[in-house]
């Protein structure tokens, strides 16, 4: 009760105390959850417009749309880059927020991919990846860049997972497109996340290094049960590994489905069919 | 050209003349002096003078690694103890409340010039190349911090962006991705501030702050003109010669890896 009761998030406090009750007694399954989310770089236009957005634990989940529909946008909201003008977010029932002391903790377990990767240049592929370890430093080895036996360790078994044996003391511009991709998401891994952010880390590649990088996700989501959130240019993607996909249209979400198999569940638009909804985003990605 | 170009240059061609004529900057003075430096060069280009005063350079060779040593330890001195107040100036890590005041003391730190400090030390510390350094140190920080917490500014914000997001600390995201990523920069400007430090080295003997200086303006108060231009030509000689290696550092080190092309060949 107290800690609720310091936390200063944006929303109501006495709210937030009873729904963080009320959630965690009728559903701890819901690890995001967005409602009446708007947000705008400039005065004038939304980025982002009365988004509503709830995702399970465990989640495979797919963010479709075209080009400067919002899709980074919203990632930038779950990871509290940035925060909603309107409306609330809660990861874990944590308003994201990158001044916010509890969510600075949970930070450490979103692991987020950004659209230009970010990795540091002139530092090696092992380097780059125990970036992601930091958290787990104490001061001291921090300062002397000492990392412990075991994390030097564990990322050399994820070197080993995404591929990249042999390429550990490469220096990151002398990567290729994939490759980068690949450091980016070990040192994703390396958070130990809990939920993954993946900013169409896919998008320039050729169809069979996609596919790679996109079974390596799908692994490391089943094994640590991550909630992956993964947006996409490519709704054909999207489908076949997400369980759901929204669709984004100009900071709108138009579209939420579920996919289980070969069968579409509509959630949001009512009856749809299949064809409907493959023809719908055909002619989105047309334009 | 336009008309409010031309009225431009006009202003500072005025500006220019007005200002020669305050500080008696007259051009006869310079060509009636002309033959002035007809009488110095011929004493030093006199052939015995010149074997004659070859002996000193053998001083003035350890007159000049006194020099170099105090650009050394002044460099290195300034530029570690700049780096953190570069940090702290950059406008992408702090706040305003931090990059302004920073930026406002090292501002005031800037306006001395090498020898004002030098002098200044001189009378805290006595004669002697110990007030040398300590100048060197205030104006490198003055002068490289301003370089530093630049480039600091102009460094991908990607990687901060994307390395913020893990939620690391302040410290670590200096340590593990802004000096990694300005590594190249900081090393070329402290390679330039070297380079500049041994000039400034050179003169600050005029003061009593040590190095070579202090000779070669004791030569020229005597009108010993071949001595002292033994000692010049030891400075000019040493001063190319760090030239030469800074370009050559510059060129394996620097240029490189800002151009994203392999370093190390295998
Ligand atoms: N830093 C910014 N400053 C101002 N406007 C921005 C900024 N970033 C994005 N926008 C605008 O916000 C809208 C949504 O951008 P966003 O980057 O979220 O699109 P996106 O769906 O990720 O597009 P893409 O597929 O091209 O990456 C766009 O209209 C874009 O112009
Ligand atoms: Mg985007």
């Amino acid at each position: 009760m107290t800690r609720a009761n310091k936390t200063r998030d944006s929303g109501n406090e006495t709210i937030q105390m009873t729904q963080n009750l009320s959630f965690s007694l009728i559903s701890t399954n819901k690890i995001i959850q967005m409602s009446n989310v708007s947000t705008s770089y400039d005065s004038k236009n939304f980025a982002l417009e009365k988004i509503n957005l709830s995702i399970d634990r465990g989640t495979n989940y797919a963010i479709v749309g075209q080009s400067g529909s919002g899709k980074s946008t919203l990632l930038k909201l779950m990871n509290g880059m940035m925060v909603p003008s309107s409306g609330t977010i809660k990861i874990d029932y944590v308003s994201p927020n990158m001044n916010n002391k509890k969510f600075k903790k949970m930070m450490h377990t979103i692991g987020y991919i950004p659209q230009s990767l970010g990795l540091v240049k002139n530092i090696t592929v092992l380097d780059n990846i125990l970036i992601g370890a930091l958290p787990r430093l104490n001061k001291i080895q921090s300062f002397f860049r000492k990392f412990p036996e075991h994390e030097v360790t564990e990322a050399k078994r994820i070197i080993s997972l995404v591929g990249l044996t042999g390429k550990e003391n490469r220096k990151a511009y002398m990567l290729s497109g994939g490759e980068k991709r690949r450091v980016a998401i070990a040192r994703a891994l390396m958070q130990k996340p809990t939920i993954l952010l993946a900013d169409e880390i896919v998008s320039e590649l050729d169809h069979v290094t996609a596919k790679e990088i996109m079974n390596l996700i799908a692994d490391a989501q089943k094994r640590m049960n991550l909630t992956a959130i993964m947006v996409h240019h490519d709704m054909q993607l999207a489908l076949e590994y997400a369980n759901r996909v929204a669709v984004i249209k100009e900071g709108h979400k138009i579209l939420e489905i579920g996919v289980e198999g070969d069968t579409i569940v509509d959630f949001q638009t009512g009856d749809m069919t299949t064809e409907e909804i493959m023809e719908m985003h055909a002619d989105d990605t047309k334009k | 050209m336009t008309p409010k170009n031309n009225i431009l240059i006009g202003i500072i061609v005025g500006l220019v003349l007005i200002a020669s004529y305050n500080i008696e900057a007259n051009p006869l003075d310079f060509v009636e002096g002309f033959p002035n430096l007809g009488i110095i060069l011929e004493e030093i280009l006199v052939l015995e003078n010149i074997v004659d005063n070859m002996k000193y350079v053998p001083s003035a060779l350890l007159a000049m690694l006194e020099t170099l040593q105090m650009a050394f330890i002044g460099t290195v001195v300034g530029v570690v103890i700049g780096l953190p107040f570069s940090m702290l100036a950059a406008r992408n890590l702090n706040s305003k409340f931090v990059y302004a005041p920073i930026r406002i003391l090292l501002a005031i730190v800037r306006t001395f010039p090498s020898i004002l400090w030098a002098m200044l030390f001189v009378i805290v510390v006595g004669l002697g190349p110990f007030a040398g350094v300590l100048a060197i140190i205030l104006y490198t920080i003055g002068f490289v911090t301003k370089l530093q917490f630049e480039s600091i500014e102009t460094i991908d914000s990607d990687p901060m962006d994307a390395v913020s997001s893990i939620g690391v600390s302040k410290f670590q995201l200096i340590r593990y991705v802004v000096i990694p990523e300005a590594a190249s920069h900081l090393l070329g400007q402290m390679l330039y501030m070297f380079d500049y430090n041994v000039r400034q080295s050179s003169i600050l003997g005029i003061v009593g702050a040590g190095g070579i200086g202090f000779f070669i303006i004791q030569y020229i108060k005597f009108f010993e003109y071949g001595k002292a231009a033994v000692y010049l030509f030891v400075v000019l000689i040493v001063v190319l010669g760090i030239e030469w290696i800074s370009v050559k550092i510059r060129d394996k080190y620097i240029v490189k890896s800002q151009h994203g092309m392999e370093v190390t060949a295998k």
